[in-house]
């Protein structure tokens, strides 16, 4: 009986949390006239594509350009991200007494409480000064900065016995060498969480996205999304199109690596 | 050595992070008008205080408290529960999909998640209003109504991170002590009082860090604004993150940084003060 209970209430609130991938899949693939005889069909008359052709171009950028600027903005990002925290992380967890060290992880920390939609007014400022105002490359340096990823790395670095770098420091290798030949060959799985949690944060980034753009050339299949769903005389099933093509990739990556990303970002969150 | 390691790191920060930081804080005391040229016009505290006079930025704080402490409750509180149902033995099978289940939406980007949502709740296309039709319950007003805006908006915002916090708690309740619940079964208490005196006092850790962390995410509720109500209907969900971007874009550039000033110096006493709240739970 206890048994029947526990099962029917997780299945229920799994259903509940599941069913609005399936109420979106459906409205991408069922007409409006469809959608609104029967607004909670669980499978669709007909399969209707016209939505995708819909949406084949969005705000005069193709469709394929804007899933590129995705891939590419959130590719980019995550690997700057992978390298930059990593040998950041690490220099800090080697000297931790250092007084710039320790200033510039309380900056770091600070900064990352500072409300993200709050600096990326500023943020804008500061492009602007920079010039990098509209193009990719700002938006990729922007991207390139979490928490999760340093406190993942950082934590890492700590457990690596002081020996094993010692060792290496005794043999003659340089600090570059003993980064790159023993202490990152060790640190894979790490990287491998890193890469993965930070492709999905950046793929879902829509902010810093809008406000760095100055044309929709730049923009990425989220801010597509909400610049369509906020259009005059809204096309229903095409909103639900593009929502399925902006869920997926991120969907099939977790779902191929869910221990990773939730032990990852589990990890993550209580070393902060 | 370690200087050249730390330095693309560094000037990330510094660039975007610290550089614009203290930005903000220098246009806060700038005459909007004047704040993007070169040498801007200092007015002192007067953007605080036309801020601090403004009675939709009081509304809106208001709001924006209210939201968080219900938001915190509710998202924990739930979290919490669910992670307990996945953790007990009763549950023969099927966890791996159950966990799976809420934290999908935890990595749905949250524009895409918040647009079902909002059409979810259309009063003609949505299943929402549907399912309460067939079900011959009264209609959801959802985002279209002052009343039910908040909680629609809370409903949203729950289904996206909920899923985070309860693996927060499920690494927690991994490593409890199973001994201590099961000889407390043994010395006759029931269920409530092993919650009570056995398992919640385990799970201290888990319960701080998730309250922090929903603390600081629903006092900077942003994204679920803009995609779902824009602020509406009638300034409801009209949060202050959301009403200073409004007057950034409206070229309210003074008035705008000071109130993410005010906003940045809430959330970090907020923070802080439930951090120190912690620490003293633990000692």
């Amino acid at each position: 009986m206890r048994r029947a209970v526990a099962m029917g209430c997780a299945g229920l609130v799994s259903l509940v949390f599941l069913y609005p991938y399936l109420w979106m899949l459906l409205g991408a693939f069922r007409t409006t006239r469809d959608i609104l005889r029967h607004p909670l069909a669980l499978w669709p008359e007909q399969f209707d594509l016209q939505a995708f052709a819909a949406i084949a171009e969005l705000s005069g950028v193709s469709l394929l350009r804007v899933t590129m600027n995705s891939l590419g903005i959130t590719l980019a990002s995550t690997a700057l991200a992978i390298v930059i925290t990593a040998s950041g992380a690490y220099a800090l967890t080697r000297r931790p007494k250092l007084l710039a060290f320790r200033l510039l992880r309380g900056g770091f920390l600070v900064t990352m409480m500072y409300p993200a939609m709050l600096l990326v007014i500023p943020v804008y400022l500061v492009m602007y000064r920079l010039g990098l105002l509209g193009g990719t490359i700002g938006i990729v340096l922007f991207l390139a900065l979490g928490p999760v990823q340093f406190f993942l790395f950082e934590q890492f670095f700590r457990t690596i016995p002081a020996e094993v770098i010692e060792a290496a420091t005794i043999d003659g290798a340089s600090e570059l060498t003993i980064l790159w030949r023993v202490v990152m060959p060790m640190a894979t799985p790490v990287v491998a969480t890193v890469g993965i949690i930070t492709f999905l944060l950046n793929w879902a980034q829509w902010f810093p996205v809008l406000v760095i753009s100055t044309t929709p050339d730049t923009y990425t299949l989220p801010v597509a999304l909400l610049n369509l769903n906020g259009e005059l005389g809204t096309n229903f099933q095409a909103i639900m199109a593009l929502a399925v093509v902006t869920t997926l990739p991120p969907a099939v990556v977790f779902l191929l690596a869910q221990r990773s990303v939730m032990g990852g970002m589990a990890e993550g969150a209580v070393k902060g | 050595m370690f200087y050249g390691l730390a330095l693309p790191f560094a000037a990330l920060t510094i660039l975007f992070g610290l550089w614009p930081i203290l930005l903000s804080i220098q246009v806060s005391f700038t005459q909007s008008a004047t704040a993007l040229r070169a040498s801007p016009t200092y007015v002192g505290l007067a953007n605080y205080h036309t801020v601090l006079a403004d009675p939709v930025f009081l509304a809106s704080l208001a709001h924006t408290l209210e939201y968080t402490l219900l938001a915190v409750v509710v998202n924990v509180g739930l979290a919490l529960a669910y992670a307990l149902l996945l953790d007990s033995p009763y549950l023969a099978r099927g966890r791996a999909f159950f966990k799976l289940a809420v934290f999908l939406p935890v990595v749905t980007p949250d524009v895409a998640g918040y647009v079902v949502w909002r059409w979810l709740y259309d009063q003609s296309f949505g299943a929402v209003n549907a399912a309460l039709k067939g079900l011959g319950l009264p209609l959801f007003g959802g985002i279209a109504a002052p009343q039910t805006a908040m909680l629609a908006v809370l409903l949203a915002e729950l289904w996206h991170h909920c899923g985070f916090y309860v693996v927060i708690f499920l690494a927690n309740l991994a490593v409890c002590e199973r001994a201590l619940s099961e000889a407390a079964a043994i010395d006759g208490a029931g269920p409530w009082q092993r919650l009570r005196y056995v398992i919640l006092p385990q799970l201290r850790p888990a319960i701080a860090i998730n309250t922090i962390y929903a603390l600081i995410q629903f006092l900077k509720t942003f994204s679920v604004v803009v995609v779902m109500t824009k602020g509406g209907p009638a300034d409801a969900t009209n949060f202050v993150s959301y009403y200073a971007w409004q007057l950034f874009d409206t070229a309210q550039y003074g008035q705008a940084t000071a109130m993410a000033t005010l906003l940045f110096g809430i959330v970090l006493v907020v923070s802080l003060l439930a951090y120190q709240g912690a620490e003293r739970g633990r000692a």
